[in-house]
């Protein structure tokens, strides 16, 4: 396991119109880490995500990859991932595949995510949670050396939820860089290597879980998002 | 690296896989064969021949093609939006002109195919039914013919091809399937009928002079295929000079009209990151 940074934003600020969504956020994403994104509903996550894919130009700061040149730097699945209905599991990776024009390894995708026994049945006729497997197997056709996954776990249940963030542990320790942001605060305590803690467009801490934990003497990560998140917030509230 | 060829090839097949596994379009496929078939019978053209049915569905297919490009391709690229695999085609370095060259000759090979089918089945109709003079495999003058039959199926394969264009830019634009929906059948019909509309307007203006009034049906979609069926088809058989269109310049608008189209899509994906 190494812990190159292999993807660096730097100084990132993002402006829609007026209004201000980021501003001065610097993230390493390192290869061999699964790095978390934390923060409220409407922080940022999502656009930090986009402008470190190169999906949306930063207003300010700059992205840069320093991995290798392969051709696919960067793997994504996006919050609701869907693909074709009529396409079968094992079809829409081999579409992915095709892409590349690699030789279709779907077998292998496929298994590495637990869907090796729906690979012949239809998208339309997966649930909610395969589904979303599938789009973890498709973010990692290529072998892609950074991987973005927005939110895995939302909606899913709890052991499908743990069965994801199990799936981008065993990658992040294969030296994949895995970028994921969650609101599912246990998970993130339990599989992160680094969590980035994103509140009105600001990062405020960052570390391991163990790191944070000590720095606000709190013993788990919800109580570090309390210390560092909703305390100050009902401070505001008070002050204002 | 990966070439565009190979993406280009994949996409296609991606495309053409859907559309042959989703039943909606068989169903239109049946239903537009269907319909021109009616439109055929009804208007006798069946019994008295090739040229009759083209005079019979030239004027409908003005509207009916539109319309099926529409059916065939508003949710092509708008689906993907949504679905949010268009950012995910973007991590395997796909580029726009390739993703759009793919996704319209994907829907336009279907509705080629339907076209084609629907013509083809009212053409062998009439082949049966007509009378014995247009089994003649000839075009001079006066003569009706099967081979007059393919050349309105060419044009109207055509006029398709360039709506399907249209349909896929506007599909392009939509950010939801109801807006595709809505600028997709608002953009067809105002192109179907506001071309022709503009030129009469123009004449009774006085801004449009009739001296230019052969270019300014070609820039028009649908007057630039009734003007290419008028001369290539139905000119073609009847006595006396033709002049109802320049062909040349028709052929040029039709084309114009599925190029720009591509074009001005491609260049609106691109604004949107693909």
């Amino acid at each position: 396991m190494t812990t190159d940074p292999v993807l660096v934003g730097e100084g990132i600020a993002h402006e829609f119109g007026d209004l201000s969504v980021l501003e001065g956020v610097d993230i390493p994403v390192a290869s061999g880490e699964l790095t978390a994104i934390v923060g409220p509903n409407g922080t940022g996550k999502t656009t930090l995500l986009r402008i470190l894919l190169g999906h949306l130009s930063p207003t300010d700061g700059e992205v840069r990859y320093m991995g290798p040149d392969v051709d696919r730097p960067i793997g994504y699945l996006p919050q609701q991932p869907s693909f074709r209905p009529q396409f079968t599991a094992a079809e829409t990776i081999a579409f992915y595949a095709g892409l590349l024009d690699e030789p279709a390894e779907t077998e292998a995708a496929l298994r590495r995510v637990g869907l090796a026994d729906a690979a012949d049945r239809r998208v339309e006729a997966l649930s909610g949670g395969m589904r979303r497997l599938l789009g973890i197997a498709q973010s990692l056709v290529g072998e892609p050396p950074v991987v973005v996954f927005d939110e895995p776990a939302s909606g899913l249940d709890p052991s499908m939820a743990a069965n994801a963030f199990e799936i981008l542990a065993e990658q992040a320790a294969e030296g994949t860089a895995v970028l994921v942001s969650s609101h599912d605060l246990s998970l993130v305590d339990r599989f992160a290597d680094r969590v980035v803690f994103l509140n009105r467009g600001s990062v405020i801490v960052s570390g391991s879980p163990a790191e944070l934990a000590d720095a606000t003497n709190s013993e788990t990560l919800w109580e570090v998002y309390e210390s560092v998140i909703r305390e100050p917030a009902a401070r505001r509230e008070v002050e204002a | 690296m990966t070439s565009a060829f190979a993406q280009f090839r994949a996409l296609v097949g991606r495309e053409i896989r859907t559309v042959a596994r989703t039943r909606v379009y068989v169903l239109l496929a049946v239903g537009l064969a269907g319909l021109v078939f009616a439109l055929t019978a009804g208007g006798g053209g069946g019994q008295t021949g090739y040229l009759p049915a083209v005079v019979d569905l030239l004027l409908p297919l003005e509207l009916v093609v539109p319309l099926a490009a529409v059916a065939v391709g508003y949710r092509s690229v708008v689906d993907d939006l949504e679905r949010g695999e268009l950012a995910v085609l973007e991590t395997y370095d796909v580029s726009p002109w390739v993703y759009v060259a793919a996704i319209y000759v994907g829907r336009a090979a279907l509705l080629a195919a339907v076209l084609a089918w629907s013509l083809l089945l009212s053409g062998l109709v009439i082949a049966v039914a007509s009378a014995p003079d247009t089994t003649v495999y000839a075009t001079h003058s006066g003569v009706d013919s099967p081979i007059l039959w393919g050349r309105f199926l060419v044009l109207t394969v055509l006029f398709g091809l360039a709506m399907e264009a249209l349909v896929v830019l506007l599909s392009v634009a939509a950010r939801s399937v109801r807006a595709a929906v809505v600028l997709a059948t608002g953009g067809v019909l105002l192109a179907a009928a506001g071309g022709d509309a503009l030129i009469v307007l123009g004449l009774a203006d006085g801004w449009l002079a009739e001296s230019n009034l052969l270019s300014a049906l070609a820039a028009a979609p649908n007057s630039a295929y009734r003007g290419l069926v008028f001369e290539t088809v139905i000119g073609v058989a009847a006595a006396g000079d033709s002049g109802y269109a320049a062909p040349g310049w028709s052929l040029l608008g039709l084309v114009g009209w599925l190029v720009g189209s591509l074009v001005t899509a491609t260049l609106l994906l691109s604004r949107r990151h693909l």
